[in-house]
């Protein structure tokens, strides 16, 4: 990703009149860290960022000022469209496709600059290689390379040992809704759910005892939740005290409720960025459950989410031929 | 020791199903004294998060019964209740809990019969697997 | 709100309950259970003294939730709710546990019947503490009612509720009322002539004065709820003004444009401007767009400069939509028949001289095609052969239904043959006759006394054979392939719903049986009425059935229709959907799985900002709560089925047999 192309772009987007601030990237506070930026102005551009180190969705802090103001009549819609520019990749742009179909944003109110993604390094990964890095690094990926640059000295690793296990089988590299692109279209992988199956295959036994291990270690910290962009209810059901669905209890039971009703809320509508997962501090494979859910409503009902904001979500309709074999 | 009896939780629809279950009453068509009833006006108003809260609760079986397809009395509760309930049922088979303990079945008003076999089915098949200890919530 | 006082109250049923449940321990069991005041059991507390007894105990105990332990709530919820408010508290602060049907009924032994019963009744006790009370709301009935269909079903409909003294709009798809009963020639079993008898009738709904006609006209829109339904109406144009065409008809010879009269089913020709028939009610002509060569082309006009003084032609004729505003609506949308093309082994659409039976009532009519003769060719045929259950009783074409009337009508049409042509043979291939109606075996024994061939067998091919048609089948009580060679092929096509009766349907959000035909709420109980309060089914829509079955069936929609209409207010359901507006995202899930359209999302001033919250029209909501168990947020509840509640039945149940 040439950084110069990327800034002029954001460059012309603030520069647009409708445009109030932009969304981008800009390295953390320290090591692989990496922040949001809200860009209003042409002398804060030079801080944004992007690199294979931006694994958070952007689109979180889209939807977390909360519910779109309501525009009452056409006119009006006009004399208000302001506009937020914000970078996405293939995975955000599912997201933010699907917070529309769920009229949680308008694409109205959107300026999208899409950036063909090739797969984020996964934090966990890569701090195990280089531990306790303090100074902010740098990452370049070249043929096939992650070129890492720490104090200057400069390190070599294969892609295949730091990417994201989700963007290994990440089926829509490039943004699907955007204003303006940045570089060339990228090739999806096929659907790939040999892992899920895998674990499909398993008895009752098997899979009870591997999610118990899984799941007796959350801490209930709900990164995975905050993180998630599509997470985004003013009131989680999962908080409420009236009525109580789970315990604030940290075992595995309560742990258990707390990470199906995520997947299942989720059923339809993950995008697979991959995000609660990379940002679990304690290492549940998150994804194998909404992968999970993805497999099975993809094979099921053949949708996918984000893939249209035009298509009413998966739950709120059916088909009358949808499978009927499992009912007594 | 006495022989294990399944403590299953059924949500029925009120049109058809809880109808269809009076009707084996009144019909004295006898099954397994396991089930017991929550009443829904429609099972389109059963979440499928009751069906994980009930197994962690102390059931060791849930059933989920409705009106047919082409039946629902609110034209279409049991076709989004039927994608809801497979998505949940398969992700619970995922993590571990038999499918024969989730249950969805299509009871008319009629079918008295039915649903007194429905219920010996699904009761013989829990019988099978034994309780669902590893499941279920501590009591505080 | 004031602490939560539940009564248990356990009915023993006579023996029904007793028998089988230990109510003296279950009536203790009750008295421990959380929030309980007091338990009682009674021998049947469906009766007076028992209902008084829970009165009493409501003033004495000051008690303001009831739970009853007897039979099932669809036996006697509202005789108890009666009870409630009539001791002055609120009717659905009560909670039915059925130990009858459920439990007693069902089970042998007594304590693992007992310990059912304890648990389903600590479960109701559970979400009875947390039952809240409702109101009821009352609305005004629009003292209206339209009728979709102006067959003879929806002739019957509207001419009753007009009888009634309510006013009635008719609206018809066609240019006439009249329907596929004035296509029919003569009736059985009686021979009545179809017209005869149904124009009278005709004529009484175009000068009822509390009927509005509104022929060639669809409704396009239906908003509202019982009482209060809005329908849109498109009225298509007809070229022709209505108030002024006195159908004098001088304008049709200048017409130059000749179309298949449909009508006639296309069997003759009529001119685009044309009137259905001459006894249309209204009697009012029409143009036919399709073939006017104004309307087509802009050229022509021919007919305009005829009628100057009265002036009722009207080229530029637009489309017009009216809006009114109706208590009731009857569905007497009708039906079509089969087409015999899907079976193209009857040879239907290759050989002219294979018809259908609607084609015969036209060729047999006197104000047919051929005034009455049955000719093909210009010849009267000499052998004719009928075939039964075309398109009915038949899987292949997905037709498990019989149609009814097809036995009738073909024993009916042999009769007609030896009548007009007496030394006719006359073969009818059937499967079975079904003559189960007043009169119906007397006139099939007479039409078979008339020297008619009833053969049994399902006919496999229809094929020509120099200027003859061959009808191969196989007799099944002979059991041998037959052949028979014969001039006229009349098939006895069955009826199908409407080609279009999936628009009809979704307008008004009518279910269908599994025979496409319109759904009851009840086959045996409410066999006119829908799963859609206000909203009456009559005639075919509901299913095949002949006309005194559907004249009957449009009284009785007719009558229903009226209740609501009379009465003037209906009470709408009180167990709807409510929005917390500060929980809600907006995102219209519930807008979405609602079958009602009860929901829509309305800006709303939340913290400052104007959002989109969900907001439910308590009077359309039906409760069923679909939208409960779609919201991701909790935000849309129902009344008497919150999620707190029924969790509290769960986790009660659950812990039962800990």
């Amino acid at each position: 990703m040439n950084i110069q192309k990327l800034k002029d772009e954001a460059k012309r987007a603030i520069g647009r009149k409708e445009v109030t601030h932009l969304i981008g990237y800009q390295k953390g506070s320290y090591g692989f860290r990496i922040s949001p930026i809200f860009i209003e102005t042409k002398e804060e551009l030079d801080r944004l960022t992007f690199s294979p180190l931006c694994s958070l969705s952007l689109v979180n802090y889209l939807t977390i000022e909360g519910k779109p103001a309501q525009v009452q009549s056409e006119e009006e819609k006009k004399s208000k469209a302001k506009k937020v520019a914000i970078f996405v990749r293939g995975c955000d742009s599912r997201a933010l496709n699907q917070i529309i179909a769920e009229k949680g944003l308008s694409r109205e109110s959107l300026y999208i600059i899409g950036i063909p993604c090739k797969g984020v390094i996964d934090l966990k990964k890569i701090e195990a290689q280089f531990p306790n890095v303090v100074d902010p690094a740098e990452v370049v990926e070249e043929n096939g390379k992650y070129i890492i640059t720490i104090n200057d000295q400069t390190h070599e690793v294969p892609k295949e040992e730091l990417i994201a296990d989700t963007c290994k089988v990440c089926q829509y590299p490039t943004p699907l809704t955007y204003n303006k692109l940045l570089g060339d279209k990228l090739e999806g992988n096929p659907a790939n759910y040999d892992d899920i199956q895998k674990l499909e295959e398993k008895t009752p036994e098997e899979k009870w005892s591997f999610w118990q291990n899984q799941l007796d270690r959350c801490i209930r910290c709900y990164a995975c939740k905050n993180s998630c962009p599509l997470c985004y209810c003013d009131g989680c059901i999962l908080d409420k005290l009236t009525p109580q669905w789970v315990r604030r209890s940290v075992d595995t039971n309560e742990n258990l409720m707390f990470h199906v009703t995520r997947a299942f809320h989720l059923a339809g509508r993950c995008v697979s960025c991959g995000e609660c997962e990379r940002v679990c501090p304690v290492g549940i494979p998150l994804m194998k459950l909404n992968r999970k859910m993805e497999k099975d409503v993809k094979e099921l009902f053949d949708f996918e989410a984000g893939k249209d904001p035009e298509v009413k979500p998966l739950l709120n309709t059916f088909n009358i031929e949808d499978p009927d074999d499992f009912v007594l | 020791m006495s022989e294990f009896e399944p403590n299953i939780v059924a949500f029925l629809c009120n049109w058809c199903s809880y109808a269809g279950a009076d009707l084996t009453g009144t019909t004295r068509t006898h099954y397994p004294p396991t089930v017991k009833v929550i009443r829904v006006m429609c099972t389109g108003r059963v979440n499928p998060l009751f069906v994980l809260q009930a197994l962690r609760q102390g059931a060791d079986g849930v059933l989920i019964s409705g009106c047919h397809p082409g039946e629902c009395h609110y034209l279409k509760g049991n076709f989004l209740a039927r994608r809801r309930f497979l998505l949940m049922k398969n992700l619970l088979e995922y993590i571990g809990i038999n499918p024969s303990r989730i249950r969805m079945s299509w009871v008319s008003a009629s079918e008295g019969k039915k649903f007194a076999d429905v219920i010996t089915e699904v009761t013989e098949d829990i019988k099978k697997l034994g309780p669902l200890k590893s499941f279920k919530r501590e009591i505080l | 709100m004031s602490k939560t006082r539940v009564g248990v109250y356990i009915c023993h049923c006579g023996v029904n309950i007793k028998s089988t449940v230990d109510v003296t321990k279950l009536t203790e069991f009750a008295s421990k259970l959380p929030h309980v005041s007091v338990a009682k059991d009674y021998i049947y507390l469906c009766s007076d003294p028992g209902q008084e007894l829970i009165k009493n105990d409501i003033n004495e105990f000051n008690l303001n939730r009831i739970v009853v332990a007897a039979c099932s709530p669809r036996m006697h919820e509202p005789t108890f709710r009666k009870a409630l408010r009539s001791a002055g508290i609120n009717p659905y602060c009560l909670e039915i546990a059925n130990i009858r049907e459920h439990c007693s009924w069902v089970h042998e032994d007594i304590e693992k019947a007992t310990k059912k019963a304890e648990s389903i009744l600590a479960a109701t006790v559970a979400k009875a503490s947390l039952l809240e009370p409702l109101e009821e709301k009352e609305v005004d009935v629009i003292p209206t009612a339209l009728v979709l269909g102006g067959g003879i079903a929806g002739i019957q409909a509207a001419l009753d509720i007009a009888d009634t003294g309510f006013k009635v709009y008719l609206v018809e798809k066609d240019p006439s009322i009249g329907g596929h009963m004035m296509q029919l020639d003569k009736t059985f079993p009686t021979l009545d002539c179809s017209a005869c008898i149904l124009t009278p009738k005709m004529s009484d709904v175009g000068n009822h004065p509390n009927i509005e006609l509104l022929t060639y006209s669809e409704i396009t829109n239906v908003g509202g709820y019982v009482g209060n339904f809005k329908v849109t109406i498109k009225k298509k144009p007809r070229y022709i003004i209505e108030d002024k065409c006195n159908g004098c008809g001088n304008c049709i010879s200048y017409c130059p444009i000749e179309m298949p009269d449909p009508f006639n089913l296309n069997l003759s020709k009529t001119k685009c401007l044309y009137i259905p028939f001459p006894q249309a009610v209204p009697a009012c002509f029409v143009i036919d767009p399709d073939y006017c060569r104004y309307t087509l082309n802009r050229e022509c006009k021919q007919c305009e400069p005829v009628c100057k003084e009265l002036g009722a032609i009207d080229l530029k004729q637009k489309e017009q939509f009216i809006e009114v505003d109706v208590g009731t609506i009857i569905v007497a949308t009708g039906f079509d028949t089969f087409d015999p093309t899907l079976k193209p082994e009857l040879g239907y659409g290759l050989y002219p001289n294979v018809i259908t039976g609607l084609e015969f009532e036209r060729l047999s009519s006197a104000s047919g095609p051929t005034t009455g003769d049955v000719m093909i060719n210009g010849k009267k045929p000499k052998n004719v052969v009928f075939i039964h259950c075309v398109g009915s009783r038949d899987k292949t074409v997905g037709n498990e239904y019989c149609s009814r009337v097809c036995c009738m009508y073909t024993a009916k049409q042999a009769h007609l043959i030896k009548d007009k042509i007496p030394d006719a043979k006359v073969t009818v291939f059937y499967i079975d006759v079904r003559a189960f109606g007043k009169g119906f075996e007397e006139f099939y024994d007479r039409v078979k006394q008339e020297g008619i061939i009833y053969r049994r067998g399902n006919v496999a091919e229809v094929y020509k054979r120099g200027e003859k048609l061959v009808v191969k089948a196989e007799d099944t009580l002979l059991g041998q392939l037959v052949e028979v060679e014969t001039d006229l092929v009349v098939l006895a096509v069955g009826m199908v719903p409407r080609a279009d009766s999936n628009t009809v349907n979704n307008l008004l959000k009518l279910s269908q049986s599994s025979d496409k035909f319109l759904l009851e709420a009840h086959p045996k109980l409410r066999p006119v009425d829908t799963a859609s309060d206000g909203i009456f089914l009559a005639g075919c829509c509901q299913g095949p059935k002949d006309i005194p079955d559907t004249v009957a069936q449009a009284s009785a929609a007719a009558s229903k229709a009226c209740i609501p209409l009379s009465q003037g207010k209906v009470r709408t359901e009180a167990q709807v959907a409510q929005v917390n507006d500060l929980l809600c995202r907006g995102c219209g899930f519930c807008v979405e799985v609602c079958p009602y359209d009860a929901i829509e999302l309305k800006p709303t001033v939340i913290a400052g900002e104007t959002v989109d919250v969900a907001s439910v029209n308590e009077v359309l909501c039906k409760g069923c709560g679909a939208c409960v168990a779609a919201c991701l947020s909790g935000a849309i509840q129902q009344k008497s089925f919150t999620d707190e509640q029924l969790l509290s039945m769960i986790a009660s149940l659950g812990e039962s047999y800990e």
